[in-house]
């Protein structure tokens, strides 16, 4: 009976380390292709395969709350202004050939990456413990919650400046889209 | 899954992300690569939450996306302000700041 359970949590896990693999190579995949592909249309619908597989993958890390938003705000609201813009100006193709800019800045960035990859090969750093393990979050009473719990109590002052940022946004890209640089007394012939 | 994955798969992305930023011309593209790299890092701060049993990642990774999205609605609107001034869309063909 015990052996039976041991098996079952292993093929769980087994389960779980699958659908991770694969979700993060899909997501690699997909980044690939928005590079890759020449039509800026071609690159949207990749970014927003993309997303979504990070979504997944938030999910997987028992973030469900920023998996919502990332649906809601990314794949929903960022990529429909993405696709709204590609609509209006037109996705030109645009013709890569190769140039020495080009292979340099992809040496460059190769260097980071096999950096990067060393870095990622260090032994266990020191483990930090927080007071959110699986359970606290269960009894708190979901990801939601314990989000809201640590934003509005440890993290309120970020969280208004964040409101201010939007609010500065806003104003800034109204002033930006309503006043055309052509002078007045041109626009009025 | 520990965290070598975490750290290889967000490395990656980011690395994409950095490349697609040099290499395209499209603007839009290259906003499109920003984003790569931004959601790489919130992948990074999600994962090392889920394994330190904190919120401080996702409350990390839930500003970086609100910076993320203003970032875009700002850099778009000029995008298109270049745009209806000049019917271009290389980058390296804008050199100068006054239309």
């Amino acid at each position: 009976m015990e052996g039976e359970t041991l098996f079952e949590f292993d093929f769980f896990e087994l389960t779980r380390a699958t659908v991770t693999t694969v979700v993060g190579l899909t997501a690699v995949l997909a980044s690939l292709g928005v590079i890759l592909c020449s039509s800026p249309i071609y690159c949207a619908l990749y970014l927003i395969g993309h997303m979504i597989c990070l979504a997944l993958l938030f999910l997987l890390y028992n973030a469900e709350f920023i998996a919502a938003v990332q649906i809601i705000v990314y794949a929903g609201a960022v990529m429909i202004l993405f696709l709204f813009i590609i609509a209006l100006l037109g996705g030109k193709k645009e013709i890569q050939e190769p140039s020495t800019e080009r292979s340099i800045s992809i040496i460059f960035v190769a260097t980071m990456l096999g950096e990067l990859f060393l870095s990622a090969t260090v032994g266990p750093t020191k483990p930090v413990e927080g007071e959110f393990d699986i359970q606290t979050v269960a009894e708190v009473g979901g990801s939601a919650k314990a989000i809201g719990l640590e934003l509005f109590s440890r993290h309120l002052v970020s969280f208004e400046l964040a409101s201010a940022l939007l609010l500065v946004a806003t104003v800034g890209i109204i002033c930006l889209s309503k006043f055309s640089y052509i002078p007045v007394r041109r626009r009025m012939k | 899954m520990g965290h070598q994955f975490v750290l290889l798969i967000s490395a990656t992305i980011f690395c994409v992300g950095a490349v697609g930023f040099l290499i395209r011309k499209n603007p839009l593209v290259m906003f499109m690569s920003v984003e790569l790299m931004l959601n790489s890092v919130n992948f990074l701060l999600i994962g090392y939450s889920s394994f330190q049993n904190s919120m401080d990642g996702q409350i990390f990774a839930l500003m970086i996306m609100t910076v993320a999205a203003a970032e875009v609605v700002v850099g778009l609107a000029i995008i298109l302000t270049i745009f209806r001034t000049r019917h271009d869309m290389d980058v390296d063909h804008i050199n100068t700041l006054k239309g």
